[in-house]
């Protein structure tokens, strides 16, 4: 009998550059979460995110024959989202985030071990940082990639990534209230 | 304390999924996309693209006119420049020579005043 496994991403890759429907919704179901979030943080608001996810994915679709894997597909997304992303934030005369507080978009994943003095520092964070720094955290943090990859991406010395990563952490950990900190600590140390 | 801290960013910054809506607009916009793109190139026919190695190979007319014109205007207004620097030239002569011949006047007036007095 035949082996019928699933498809792997590389092989959608190959149906969705056909222009096969399940091909390309296999590979928005495997990227539309990186890309949104990646947008909404930056952003934050979720009609920018949705704005920019779709922008983006459109780009993609055009994009899809020279893309020569689906870790490729990954790399192309995450560049032109936070390039994108830094693009219409630079052009904003003042990134008005603290404005848009009132509708509170959920940036943080909400199936987590809620921990909102963690969760306010952190928006406190994303919104005080210049866009670069923001992008920078978030491909660390969100997208799990080193500081190399981070680079390749933004297009930035492995040094300057180092070095926002080192100043968000401190002020991350400046921001928050020293109990919060034990409370860290103490779980460790159990 | 840097790790857990980390591993707590890494929680709190896993992606959000987005709206159901979003996903359909995506697939179905994608779908559009592709099917316009493969309609598009069957029904329209092959568009001659230029490139850039064309464009340069385009015969350009206005090039060796522009300079014809360029050497044409040059040429005229050094001669227009000759011209005036010859003008001032004769003029100048013309003066020096209705100085001398006014001068040589007067001497010849003073040698006669001169002459006619030592006669007397």
């Amino acid at each position: 009998m035949k082996d019928s496994a699933p498809p792997t991403l590389d092989e959608w890759l190959v149906r969705a550059a056909a222009g096969d429907r399940a091909g390309l919704a296999a590979l928005v179901h495997a990227h539309q979460r990186a890309v949104y979030s990646l947008a909404l943080r930056m952003l934050g608001t979720r009609e920018a995110a949705e704005d920019l996810a779709q922008e983006v994915f459109m780009e993609l679709g055009g994009k899809l024959r020279s893309l020569e894997s689906n870790a490729h597909v990954s790399f192309w997304l995450r560049r032109v989202t936070t390039h994108r992303a830094i693009d219409q934030l630079r052009r904003r005369a003042r990134v008005e985030m603290t404005s848009l507080e009132a509708e509170e978009p959920v940036l943080f994943s909400p199936e987590d071990s809620h921990d909102p003095v963690l969760e306010r520092s952190l928006r406190t964070l994303l919104e005080d940082l210049t866009p670069p720094a923001r992008a920078v955290l978030l491909l660390r943090y969100q997208e799990d990639l080193d500081p190399v990859d981070i680079a390749k991406t933004l297009d930035m010395p492995v040094n300057t990534v180092k070095s926002h990563l080192k100043r968000s952490l401190d002020t991350l950990r400046q921001g928050m209230p020293a109990e919060t900190l034990d409370a860290h600590e103490k779980r460790r140390d159990e | 304390m840097s790790e857990d801290l980390e591993s707590k960013l890494r929680e709190a910054m896993r992606p959000v999924a987005p709206r159901r809506e979003l996903t359909d607009a995506l697939i179905s916009r994608l779908t559009e996309g592709r099917d316009g793109q493969e309609a598009s190139s069957a029904a329209a026919p092959p568009v001659t693209r230029v490139t850039p190695a064309r464009r340069l190979q385009r015969p350009v007319w206005w090039l060796p006119v522009g300079l014809a014109a360029s050497l044409l205007l040059a040429v005229g207004i050094q001669s227009l420049h000759e011209h005036d620097q010859r003008e001032k030239g004769l003029e100048a002569r013309r003066q020096v020579f209705e100085a001398l011949r006014v001068t040589n006047q007067k001497l010849d007036l003073v040698y006669r005043a001169v002459h006619d007095e030592s006669k007397s």
